[in-house]
């Protein structure tokens, strides 16, 4: 009898788990109202250039509505890096789960960041808040001063999972 | 007899007249997952930096031997190849290189070397630019990396100054460095 109670105990703490972790089949999630980046012609060499935008994350995972996002850029191994012929020019990125912000959490390339919370509650943000989240992309100063001169491109794929 | 120059520290720059990249960011759909993408461009323009100046002093000379000072300099250039020039100019008429006690002028003689640490270079002719030179510096400043890369070389002749009047003289020489 109290090896059955210890049996059962440890089945209901495995299935709370997994309810935790995994989504579900009707889960749903959207990224939009994206716009490309442009730093320009940098004419600050000793302070770090940053770009923000407030876009669109809309989660329907119950109960929370919690998402994961995983960033990847178009450097060698999805690293964040921008190119210009062989040169390079690193850069980071920071998410935030709330629209408006100027910091967040910085992104490690290909690694998800989990526990993010979306407040959209239609798929497109056409309703209620327009944007609910913030993108946050660094170029620092010391990056800036040790590249070559040149005009630098790259993309950043960001994808999104409901949790 | 007594020399004195004074160098002004002067920052050149250009910027590259290129067109940014054309992306255009795309858009997620509402599903399982969704993946959005976002273009990302900057321009890092031409720079380059001369520092670590100081002022030379040859105290007082004697006209019977050449005086000559050396000082290590940074200089930094962000182009592919590190590339810069350099273009001097003195503080005399028409810029030359001579030095002044407000009457009298003596000749000087200045001379750049691509490296640090060095006694002799080429020989800058006031107003044309020495191209040609690359720079190993890391960084402006020079605050990590090698601490100085050129040489800056000041010379004065025994013929120049036993043809001076016995005074104290000073002066400016002016050096502009450009990317290349």
């Amino acid at each position: 009898m109290p090896r059955r109670l210890i049996a059962a105990a440890i089945g209901a703490i495995c299935t709370i788990t997994s309810s935790a972790s995994q989504a579900g089949a009707a889960d749903k999630v959207r990224i939009s109202a994206l716009s490309d980046v442009s730093f320009g012609i940098i004419t600050n060499f000793a302070a770090d250039s940053v770009r923000s935008q407030s876009l669109c994350l809309y989660a329907k995972s119950p109960p929370l509505d919690q998402y994961r996002i995983t960033a990847s850029g178009s450097g060698p191994g999805g690293s964040f890096e921008l190119s210009s012929g062989s040169d390079n020019l690193p850069y980071e990125v920071q998410w935030n789960d709330v629209a408006g912000q100027s910091g967040g959490t910085s992104l490690v390339a290909n690694q998800p960041l989990t526990g993010q919370q979306s407040a959209a509650s239609i798929d497109d943000c056409s309703k209620g808040a327009s944007t609910s989240a913030s993108l946050l992309v660094v170029l620092r100063s010391a990056a800036v001063a040790a590249a070559s001169s040149g005009t630098y491109a790259g993309t950043l794929t960001l994808l999104v999972a409901p949790e | 007899m007594r020399g004195f120059l004074k160098e002004g520290v002067l920052f050149a720059c250009c910027a590259l007249a290129v067109a940014s990249p054309s992306f255009a960011a795309t858009q997620g759909s509402l599903g399982t997952t969704s993946t959005g993408t976002v273009g990302i461009s900057a321009t890092v323009p031409g720079r380059v930096e001369i520092s670590g100046l100081s002022d030379i002093a040859f105290g007082t000379v004697d006209p019977a031997a050449a005086a000559a000072s050396a000082e290590n300099v940074c200089v930094w250039s962000n182009t592919s190849g590190k590339g810069y020039t350099v273009t001097a100019t003195g503080s005399g008429a028409s810029n030359a290189f001579s030095l002044s006690d407000g009457t009298n002028s003596l000749a000087y003689a200045v001379e750049w070397a691509g490296t640090a640490g060095q006694s002799t270079g080429t020989a800058l002719v006031s107003g044309t630019a020495l191209g040609g030179l690359s720079s190993t510096a890391t960084n402006p400043g020079c605050s990590s990396g090698p601490a100085s890369t050129a040489s800056l070389i000041v010379k004065m002749t025994a013929a120049n100054l036993q043809a001076a009047v016995a005074s104290s003289y000073t002066g400016t020489l002016t050096l502009v460095v450009a990317p290349q």
